[in-house]
């Protein structure tokens, strides 16, 4: 794939995005996932071959519980076969405005946020479960390219004619739709909703249709891009092509959300860096060999990005963007002390009382129970949406196993790691100084896929294998061991003490100055400012906060498992969390102890009969339903719910 | 005596227009000086400029003969600078008491990790509590700002700016939306303010509360100062009162 060519993806997918946020404020996150299902849809219809007698004709379904696929034609035509699955991405994007964004095009940005989470999830888990079933290598589906094979020759370079077929079409969709929002009613009516729904009523047309047509065209193109591109890349994976949207994003982000020509110029020119990176990055002999093979081509534009974004903001918003940002409440923590104890001695018990598959699942849930943690502080008490918590844990572990090797011993490796992880905290936190709410969500992206592809990939991180041993006073904290005695109650119980002592202290934190200094800024930051509290220092001591939190996470994950993978620390993983800890109250302790509990291959997954290799995918696929159903019916959080009606309740009884 | 808040040739543009042009005022500790004018006028862009609300200000700013322009919002606040809003704008998440806690401390750079371990030192100011005093909140202090009534709510935006230790506060409109009880109460509040030491700005659109209160006063017409003087001067002034004609009659 050259520069080019995924610079036209990035470009065509930037303007669906731009096309929905104009119409319904909203960033989609989902975006390239719908195409992602489209390109399944298509290459699954093609999936015979001309010369045999197979059948092909095969629909892809992502409906849980629903059979994974129907038949519905033998050997379909291309022209059928994108009609069909051009014909689902157009009825997804009307239902994912109907049924999610419509409703929600008053709530919170959080609930915004969370909601296409929802949505990224639900697809790509499914999604993955049916590739599974597909298979891989030979098995899997056939991607054949549509596009001309030819070279172009401009002087000494070769370009493929495909690269100028794909380019095209991003141009001249950018194009058609420039004029269209310019001198088509349609196009005013839309720009008019995007200010005040009356503006568009006033133009006589209903700002539903609007809403409903601008939805189905973002999806169209994100569709016809995908299945394009898959085809001349041959790279058809749920999760990585649903990532698609992270540059795309950074496009739509570089024109502003709103002009078509920037972002399609931002788009094509993101692709072209990335193609130049990775021609570069080949040619060099003077580069690092730490470097990842496509690490500069996929960190370096992002990165860029970030500055960029980061630079135009503000540190306050101005006076009249001084909307209310709504979040959930945040109850102040009743008897922290008691809780925790309870909680420990549970933990404790079951990890003296239990077999060795509960241990491990009591583990896993202590550490996601950490990165809940970091999310509820940083997300739920401060407002700032983070989906960077995987990235810190990531660089906490990474950074434990590394240190290890290089002769430090526990705790100093793990302390030195985490002292580590707090400082890429406050640099990752620079962006929230100066942008607020569904940006600063897609810049954390931006900066935790930049982590991913710079660091975690790293060949000089790879295959570093098992460190020794922590001890502490003379006692075994291992976790591995043989036979039964596998998973050491030990390595369980230090966790889950660790744990129940940051649960003490972020309880502390949230009724101290500090939180309260947390809660004013969230909630208002002008008037914050006015009261002599620094916001830049208030939301770099959440990121530090936060980044110590998912560190200690990351650091208890570099001695649990035997060997780290970058996998482990995927941005998905974070946006699971968020999701998670917004179902139990993303603004309390309650919202990181329900992310622990229904954590892949945590306590849940147990209780449901262990971990059976496609449980997360089922997990994640039906976390993803509740988040939307959780969004959508209760944007300002379950909890807020649970305690409203708990009060209804009561005024009823005593009336 | 140098003047507590000096003020010279405040300009800001928000675009093609002076919201502000040129301003220059001087406020005394002991005296209460009024800003008024009609709608539009540039009062509260003024009060945005001297707080450091607005990033492109030009001008002078010198509060007890220190220079601030050059300060963040937060540190003009804590150097003494304490501003109300014309909306209000509490920290809704917080009870009353903690919106004058977050007012009156000022964190150390270890606080946050100190706060992990012990939440309950004793960190509230005594400034807390005489807000609360002289504002007469007390039976308030549990309630959040949502379960307030608005006359309530303004007077406790009052009471937080005063817990900040102010040497000025500058009042957007606090007497907005107060009913003739609550707005004698808090002329007298006003009125006390300087003989604790603390310098007021006030503006607000009830004349007879700035003629009642204010020892001198500035009237602003399109971002430009029109007139200065006591408020007798002022009663009399011909532009003054063709300004706020001329507004009227719009
Ligand atoms: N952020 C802004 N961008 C552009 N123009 C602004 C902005 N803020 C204020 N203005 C303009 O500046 C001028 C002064 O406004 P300001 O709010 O300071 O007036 P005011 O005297 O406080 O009025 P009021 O009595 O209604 O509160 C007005 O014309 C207003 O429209
Ligand atoms: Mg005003």
């Amino acid at each position: 794939m050259t520069g080019l060519q995924g610079g036209a993806v990035i470009a065509a997918l930037a303007l669906g995005l731009v096309l929905s946020f104009r119409a319904s404020n909203v960033i989609n996150i989902a975006h390239a996932a719908v195409g992602m299902y489209s390109a399944y849809a298509f290459y699954g219809l093609r999936n015979y071959d001309v010369d045999s007698t197979e059948r092909g004709g095969d629909l892809w379904l992502p409906i849980l519980g629903a059979p994974s696929k129907v038949h519905i034609l033998d050997r379909p035509t291309v022209a059928a076969a994108l009609s069909i699955a051009l014909l689902l991405a157009a009825f997804f994007g009307a239902l994912l405005y109907v049924a999610v964004f419509r409703p929600l095009r008053n709530a919170p940005p959080l609930a915004r946020v969370i909601a296409s989470l929802g949505i990224f999830l639900y697809l790509t888990s499914t999604m993955s479960l049916r590739a599974k079933e597909i298979g891989s290598g030979a098995a899997s589906l056939k991607l054949t390219s549509m596009l001309p094979s030819g070279v172009i020759k401009i002087g000494s370079a070769k370009i493929p004619t495909s690269a100028f077929v794909l380019s095209g079409f991003a141009v001249v969709a950018a194009l058609l739709l420039a004029l269209a929002f310019s001198y088509t009613r349609f196009g005013l009516a839309t720009t008019a909703t995007a200010e005040q729904e009356k503006g568009a009523i006033l133009t006589g047309i209903s700002p539903h249709r609007i809403g409903i047509f601008n939805w189905v065209l973002a999806s169209l193109l994100g569709a016809g891009a995908v299945i394009l591109i898959v085809g001349v890349s041959g790279v058809l994976v749920p999760t990585e092509t649903s990532l698609l949207v992270v540059p795309a994003l950074a496009a739509a982000l570089l024109g502003g959300l709103d002009s078509f020509a920037v972002t399609t110029a931002a788009g094509l020119a993101i692709g072209m860096t990335q193609g130049s990176l990775v021609w570069f990055q080949l040619q060099s002999k003077s580069l690092p060999d730490w470097l990842p093979n496509n690490g500069l081509s996929q960190a370096v534009p992002v990165i860029a990005i970030l500055v960029a974004i980061t630079w135009r903001g503000s540190k306050l918003p101005n006076r009249a963007a001084m909307i209310e940002s709504r979040l959930p409440e945040s109850p102040t923590p009743r008897n922290p002390v008691a809780w925790s104890l309870v909680m420990a001695t549970a933990a404790i018990v079951a990890l003296l009382q239990l077999d060795a598959q509960w241990r491990l699942a009591i583990v896993v849930s202590t550490i996601a129970g950490f990165v809940g943690l970091a999310s509820v502080v940083v997300t739920g008490y401060v407002g700032q949406i983070s989906l960077a918590q995987y990235a810190f844990a990531g660089v906490a572990a990474f950074a434990t196993v590394k240190l290890t090797k290089q002769g430090l011993s526990f705790p100093v490796a793990p302390f030195l790691a985490i002292a580590i992880t707090i400082a890429i905290g406050l640099l990752l936190g620079l962006p929230a100084v100066r942008v607020r709410g569904m940006t600063l969500a897609v810049a954390t992206i931006a900066a935790a896929v930049a982590i991913e592809q710079l660091v975690f990939n790293s060949p000089s991180l790879a295959g570093l294998g098992a460190i020794p041993r922590p001890e502490i006073f003379g006692i075994d904290l291992g976790f591995s061991a043989t036979g039964d005695e596998n998973f050491r109650a030990a390595f369980g119980i230090f966790a889950v003490i660790l744990f129940v002592l940051a649960t003490l202290a972020v309880a502390n934190l949230r009724r101290s100055p500090t939180g309260l200094r947390w809660l004013a800024v969230r909630g208002n930051e002008r008037a914050a400012a006015a009261a002599g509290i620094d916001v830049t220092q208030t939301k770099l001591s959440a990121f530090a906060v936060c980044a110590a939190l998912a560190g200690t996470g990351g650091a208890l994950l570099a001695y649990q498992s035997p060997a780290l993978s970058a996998q482990q620390f995927m941005v998905v993983g974070a946006l699971a969390v968020l999701a998670l800890c917004f179902l139990g109250g993303i603004a309390s302790i309650s919202g990181a102890l329900v992310a622990g509990l229904l954590a892949s291959g945590g306590i849940l997954t147990q209780l449901q009969g262990g971990n059976t290799g496609n449980a997360s995918n089922y997990q994640f696929a039906i976390s993803g339903l509740m988040l939307i159903a959780v969004a959508i019916l209760y944007p300002d959080g379950v909890v807020a719910a649970v305690r409203h009606s708990v009060a209804k309740l009561r005024r009823m009884s005593t009336a | 005596m140098n003047p507590l808040l000096h003020i010279h040739q405040l300009g800001v543009s928000y675009g093609g227009l002076r919201a502000v042009d040129d301003v220059s005022i001087d406020v005394h500790t002991d005296r209460v000086m009024g800003l008024i004018g009609p709608n539009g006028a540039g009062k509260t862009t003024t009060i945005d400029a001297i707080c450091g609300f607005v990033p492109k200000a030009t001008g002078i700013i010198e509060l007890a003969g220190r220079r601030l322009e050059s300060l963040p919002p937060h540190s003009r606040a804590r150097a003494g600078l304490v501003r109300t809003f014309q909306s209000v704008e509490l920290f809704d998440d917080l009870t009353i008491r903690e919106n004058l806690i977050v007012a009156a401390s000022a964190p150390r750079w270890y606080s946050t990790m100190l706060d992990a371990i012990h939440p309950n030192r004793r960190v509230t100011a005594e400034s807390v509590s005489d807000a609360i005093e002289m504002t007469k909140i007390n039976d308030l202090i549990d309630l959040r700002p949502k379960q307030l009534s608005h006359g309530q709510r303004r007077i406790v935006g009052v009471a937080r700016a005063l817990a900040g230790k102010p040497k000025l506060v500058l009042l957007d409109e606090p007497a907005a939306g107060l009913d003739p009880d609550e707005t004698d109460k808090l002329g007298e509040l006003i009125a006390s303010l300087p003989k604790r030491g603390i310098g007021v700005l006030l503006v607000d659109h009830d004349m007879t509360l700035v003629l009642d209160v204010c020892d001198d006063i500035t009237v602003l017409d399109f971002g430009r100062v029109i007139a200065t003087g006591t408020p007798q001067e002022i009663r009399g002034n011909q532009a003054v009162i063709a300004a706020y004609l001329g507004s009227a009659h719009e």
